[in-house]
């Protein structure tokens, strides 16, 4: 008897061993031995040690992993180069990545770890939640959030080390308010993710849509993590005779929603939140005639800058799919940072690397320019160029942006 | 009243999944007395299944769920072999521990195997057909009748079998169905088997109105316990009437009180029903 009690006390130890090596097989591509970025004199090449903590297990991880291509593509193109020198020193990179669910309170645990022991300069989190979280420390313990959110709340906080890399979401609003009610009309029914940063999203839309003379006509929002089907919220909203529909979160489930709302013969137009992406929602809905009349982020590989072309086949040819602005944005701001760090001559010191953002951003090399960013301001937002498209007639068309 | 109707359609399409999953959960849990927190993992393997049958292998979408079926109830018979069985005298807390590692280790599998991202599934039956002024998609309605066929099947095979009986008595009596000679170690991996072809039927149909991605299990599990707790652990019927009572009360509550709300509408329901039949709605007496 005592003997069977041992063999399913072993069981359950394998089983929970499994759970954990489950659990942890997803963020293990962070080798690195210890920090070394002391940066002192002599030695040979050294290593700066850039940290990441996003979503990468979970129902997010699609995401994260994007994001985190992105910063993985562009540490390695400046590794293979030979890295890149500060005051005489040669310098690799090493991305250190560690999973955070999504979760703040993980993104906050992670960033101590990445600090005390790799000594990151540069932590990038791609969540509004994970930068307000890491916004609480990370002046005291010195190092730059690198944020992926265009929540324009993480910049008004007066954080000194904080960088926002995407244009933030409020630029969008007054160019998608105009262009879908000269096109469609004004009554709008907002049906957008659950999530925080849909409920900030709506809050700024609505009541600048009302501002113009619009209606809103119906107003709810869809939790992608609990429903299976969207008919019933839709049609919910569709009784109230829509002429245009607020839509967005991640493009998938978001390009789902649209579809449903044609099947239920909607024929208005689609407010898109600058989460989803027109090109991803395409490979949902088959064609751009589904998505007729939507307006929304101009997707990355219809941009016509011209280092995107080769961003996009390289991206294809390692990552094995399309790039979106997810990973070019990410890509982007590494070599911005890069160029930060030799502009400052200093590896280690966030916050001289922060106030030389500018020359970093201005020497980012021409052909690695895949977003047109010229500067930073004094809150720490790149002031990105905006870029909206809509679909007419089944294509994607660029729509200049009202001022 | 056109509204109301289209919203009873609409009810009647989740809510036939929801059966479908629950179903197979209240099976298992008639055997190990214990809830199969890994049945959702199961679901979403039958949705990867399915999915890769039809892309890498090109089977048609029938075919394709076939396999699922059968490759996902092998699946739940490995599970039942490999950690429930040799749990069985254990503590029922150890089952409980190693249903949700169960859990864990599919869902980062599913993950490690075919990544994160979402996924959809092509459907031959994408058609919008109009019945009357209502909208419903030739995929809808092959969820709705294929439920229904599939609870018809079940029943006749539970109640007018012999293997079926003897699923039954086992859920009864565990040592009362060995004692008049039922093998239940077979009886077991059988309704193993099932549950798992449940959850992959339900998965594949699922799937075309709605994505493939590792959490998708999630969307259906939670609620597949309110429904066999609402309609009586381990009662058929209950599965059945309850997965209906979640899917109208989740459409009729978003249309006709709030969206926000249909949640707690749809554990209040809960509540009341807990509240007047306190071992759900098809208990069975003198358990």
């Amino acid at each position: 008897m005592k003997k069977r009690k041992w063999s399913i006390a072993a069981m359950i130890a394998a089983v929970m061993m499994f759970m954990l090596a489950a659990c942890n097989s997803s963020p293990s591509n962070n080798n690195a031995s210890g920090g070394n970025n002391s940066g002192g004199s002599g030695g040979e090449a050294g290593t700066v040690n850039i940290g990441y903590s996003g979503p990468l297990s979970g129902p997010a991880a699609y995401y994260g992993q994007r994001t985190l291509n992105g910063l993985k593509m562009a540490a390695e193109e400046i590794n293979n180069s030979g890295g890149f020198e500060v005051k005489g020193k040669k310098y690799k990179i090493n991305i250190v990545s560690l999973d955070d669910k999504y979760l703040p309170n993980e993104t906050a645990a992670n960033a101590k770890r990445l600090v005390q022991e790799h000594h990151t300069p540069i932590i990038f989190t791609p969540h509004s939640g994970g930068v307000m979280a890491l916004q609480v420390f990370n002046q005291t313990d010195n190092f730059i959030i690198a944020a992926y959110t265009s929540e324009p709340k993480i910049t008004q906080t007066g954080n000194k080390l904080t960088v926002r890399i995407p244009p933030r979401y409020d630029g969008y609003i007054p160019t998608f308010t105009d262009y879908a009610m000269k096109r469609f009309g004004k009554k709008l029914a907002a049906l957008p993710t659950a999530t925080q940063y849909g409920k900030d999203w709506t809050e700024k839309l609505l009541p600048y849509w009302e501002k113009q003379g619009g209606k809103v006509v119906y107003k709810s929002s869809i939790d992608f993590t609990k429903d299976t089907d969207f008919f019933t919220i839709v049609t919910n909203a569709l009784k109230e005779k829509p002429d245009v529909l607020f839509i967005g979160g991640a493009s998938e489930p978001t390009a789902k929603v649209a579809k449903q709302a044609r099947e239920l013969g909607f024929k208005g137009g689609f407010i898109i939140m600058d989460q989803a992406k027109l090109d991803e929602m395409k490979r949902v809905t088959g064609s751009y005639d589904m998505l007729e009349g939507s307006i929304g982020v101009m997707p990355l590989i219809e941009s016509d800058e011209p280092a995107v072309p080769d961003f996009v086949k390289n991206y294809r040819a390692k990552f094995n799919e399309d790039p979106g602005s997810e990973a070019a944005y990410n890509y982007l701001a590494l070599y911005a940072f890069v160029e930060a760090m030799k502009a400052a001559g200093t590896v280690d010191d966030p916050q001289a690397i922060r106030e030389h953002m500018n020359d970093g951003l201005k020497n980012i090399p021409e052909e690695k320019k895949v977003y047109n960013v010229p500067s930073i301001g004094e809150d720490g937002g790149f002031e990105s160029e905006i870029v909206v498209a809509a679909v007419e007639n089944g294509e994607i068309v660029p729509i200049e942006l009202k001022q | 009243m056109e509204l109301f109707i289209q919203q009873l359609l609409n009810g009647l399409t989740v809510g036939s999944v929801y059966s479908l999953v629950a179903l197979g959960l209240t099976l298992v849990y008639g055997i190990l007395h214990i809830p199969n927190f890994a049945h959702g993992a199961l679901y979403m393997m039958g949705g990867y299944v399915t999915l890769t049958a039809m892309t890498k292998l090109g089977l048609p979408y029938g075919l394709a769920i076939i396999v699922s079926m059968a490759a996902v109830g092998l699946l739940g018979v490995l599970m039942e072999r490999l950690v429930f069985y040799p749990l069985r005298d254990a503590p029922p807390l150890h089952d409980k521990i190693a249903a949700i590692g169960i859990l864990l280790f599919l869902e980062a599998f599913a993950q490690f195997v075919w990544g994160a991202d979402y996924q959809t599934m092509p459907t031959p039956y994408g058609d919008v057909v109009n019945i009357f002024g209502f909208t419903l998609t030739i995929q809808r309605i092959l969820i709705i009748a294929s439920a229904v066929v599939i609870m018809v099947l079940l029943y006749i095979f539970l109640k007018k079998t012999f293997i079926g009986a003897s699923i039954i008595a086992m859920a009864q009596n565990r040592e009362g169905a060995n004692l008049v000679g039922i093998n239940t170690n077979k009886v077991a991996m059988l309704t193993f088997l099932l549950s798992g072809s449940l959850a992959a039927l339900a998965a594949s149909l699922a799937s075309p109105i709605n994505l493939v991605f590792p959490g998708m299990g999630h969307l259906v599990i939670l609620k597949a316990f309110v429904i066999i707790i609402l309609g009586g652990m381990g009662s058929i019927p209950g599965a059945i009437v309850g997965g209906y009572i979640l899917g109208f009360s989740e459409s009729l509550g978003a249309t006709y009180v709030s969206n926000d709300y249909k949640d707690i509408i749809a554990f209040v329901i809960l509540v009341i029903i807990l509240t007047v039949k306190p071992n759900g709605l098809f208990a069975k007496e003198g358990r």
